[in-house]
């Protein structure tokens, strides 16, 4: 279903995928949360604390909202008091703190997607993927949950989202990649960028802390970094200067 | 540890208040019921409700492996990873047949006659006791083995599932190699000469045979299945 798809997940970065209905960018969010794991390749240095947040969450759990996020919380790594007092507050967050006795089987939809989000923020995630997490929540909550989300980037997690409105997550800006014919691409963005094909040494893979924090893929052989066209001197000069060398094979600004 | 301990407890809760452990559970009773009678020699009927348990412990893994809507295990996958996730179902469901079995066994011990088969011989009560929940733990951890190689993520079709895991229930009951026939006929064995000797070895094996099936398995329930 995806092929080739070579992607980098910095540190405090808001990545947005995007791509018509059914092109595999539930896939790769499952992939990049660990939910699943890819027949071919590997992905490695994923955080410890992982937080998924499914498109469609089911209330057919045996359990009621206070319970289900409790015993969440224990799986994320909580402790007990930490956990029940995780839960209470994200279910206050989300001003569901009514609901926290309901069994989840009884809640609307809208509620249930509260308890499915909060889920993902208990414990504070390293990388954080969420599948149209703000689908089926009212005004308030999608706020909270642009909030919180601006909150988890600032603290440096890596956050990847998909969402039907290109508007989400509000407040934070993110890198956008498109899912096109099961690949992965980078979408046109609103300022001037970059393009840089370079090879690097056998095995390498661009190192962090470039100029620019650009945002790369593997591309044939080599790997495509995109920076702002601003900083692309000073990642010139960094890849041309790491030791061993990288090569630089092409070079282009677009609008 | 302690996620896997959460993970376990959570997925018991599950088992729990989902009430599908309830057709297993008659299954067992209704084995018990036709197999074992009140003031029948007490090694007899503890060998019974061991191998009654095999094939119930197998449906337990089943439906603890079952039990969750695939987008609920996508979070705890994605918060403890596939292994660990595959790894406490299957440990809730072994629990549960533990439970069972250890009552089953607390029922005969009670009820059976403390003699063998000749009604002369006196079996001591804690040795009875003993052997009887090495067996009870013997056959669990085959039925276990049975159910998690018989599931998702090897054979995710309910078409496949049950008459496989029918069919190595009873193959292995009868099968003289088999550590939960040998911990069964070890009791009976022992209730025709008028001892009650531990069935170590067999318990030792099942063990071995579990944990051989169910790493393999949980290292594969790491893709979605």
């Amino acid at each position: 279903m995806l092929r080739d798809v070579g992607l980098h997940v910095p540190p405090g970065a808001l990545l947005r995928i995007e791509g018509a209905n059914g092109c595999g960018k539930s896939t790769l969010l499952r992939l990049v949360a660990g939910a699943d794991a890819p027949s071919r390749g590997r992905i490695t240095g994923r955080p410890r604390r992982v937080a998924y947040v499914p498109d469609r969450f089911p209330p057919a759990l045996p359990l009621t909202a206070l319970g289900y996020l409790t015993r969440l919380g224990r799986i994320h790594g909580l402790g007990r008091r930490g956990a029940a007092a995780a839960a209470d507050a994200w279910l206050a967050r989300f001003a569901a703190e009514e609901h926290a006795g309901t069994p989840l089987r009884e809640l609307s939809k809208g509620s249930c997607q509260k308890v499915a989000v909060a889920q993902a923020f208990l414990a504070g995630p390293e990388l954080l993927v969420l599948d149209e997490a703000w689908t089926g929540l009212d005004r308030q909550a999608r706020r909270v949950l642009d909030e919180a989300v601006a909150e988890r980037v600032a603290a440096g997690a890596r956050v990847v989202v998909v969402d039907h409105s290109p508007a989400r997550p509000a407040g934070v800006g993110a890198r956008v990649y498109r899912v096109e014919d099961g690949r992965l691409c980078d979408a046109p963005a609103a300022g001037r960028e970059t393009l840089v094909r370079a090879v690097g040494p056998p095995g390498a893979v661009p190192p962090d802390g470039l100029p620019g924090a650009p945002r790369w893929r593997r591309d044939a052989g080599g790997y495509a970094l995109t920076v702002p066209a601003e900083h692309s001197d000073e990642l010139l000069r960094a890849l041309l200067g790491a030791q061993p060398p990288w090569h630089i094979e092409r070079l282009e600004t677009r609008p | 540890m302690t996620v896997l301990l959460a993970l376990t407890r959570y997925q018991s809760a599950l088992l729990l208040r989902s009430h599908r452990w309830l057709p297993p559970l008659l299954l067992y009773a209704v084995l018990l019921g036709v197999g074992v009678r009140a003031g029948e020699p007490v090694l007899d009927g503890l060998g019974f409700a061991a191998a009654a348990l095999l094939p119930s412990a197998a449906w337990l893994v089943r439906v603890c492996v079952t039990v969750e809507p695939p987008a609920a295990r996508d979070c705890v996958t994605a918060a403890a990873g596939g292994a660990r996730a595959h790894l406490a179902s299957v440990l809730a469901a072994l629990l549960a047949s533990l439970v069972l079995g250890c009552a089953a066994a607390g029922a005969v011990l009670l009820a059976g006659d403390a003699h063998a088969t000749d009604r002369a011989t006196e079996i001591p009560l804690p040795q009875a006791a003993g052997a009887g929940l090495l067996a009870v733990l013997a056959c669990a951890l085959v039925g276990t083995a049975i159910g998690v190689a018989a599931n998702r993520p090897l054979l995710r079709s309910p078409a496949w599932s049950v008459p496989v895991t029918a069919l190595a229930a009873v193959a292995l009951l009868a099968a003289s190699a088999s550590p939960a026939n040998a911990a069964v006929s070890s009791l009976v064995a022992g209730s025709r000469d008028g001892s009650a000797p531990w069935p170590l070895w067999p318990c030792a094996a099942a063990l071995l045979v579990a944990a051989a099936v169910v790493a393999p398995v949980c290292l594969a329930a790491r893709r979605r299945g």
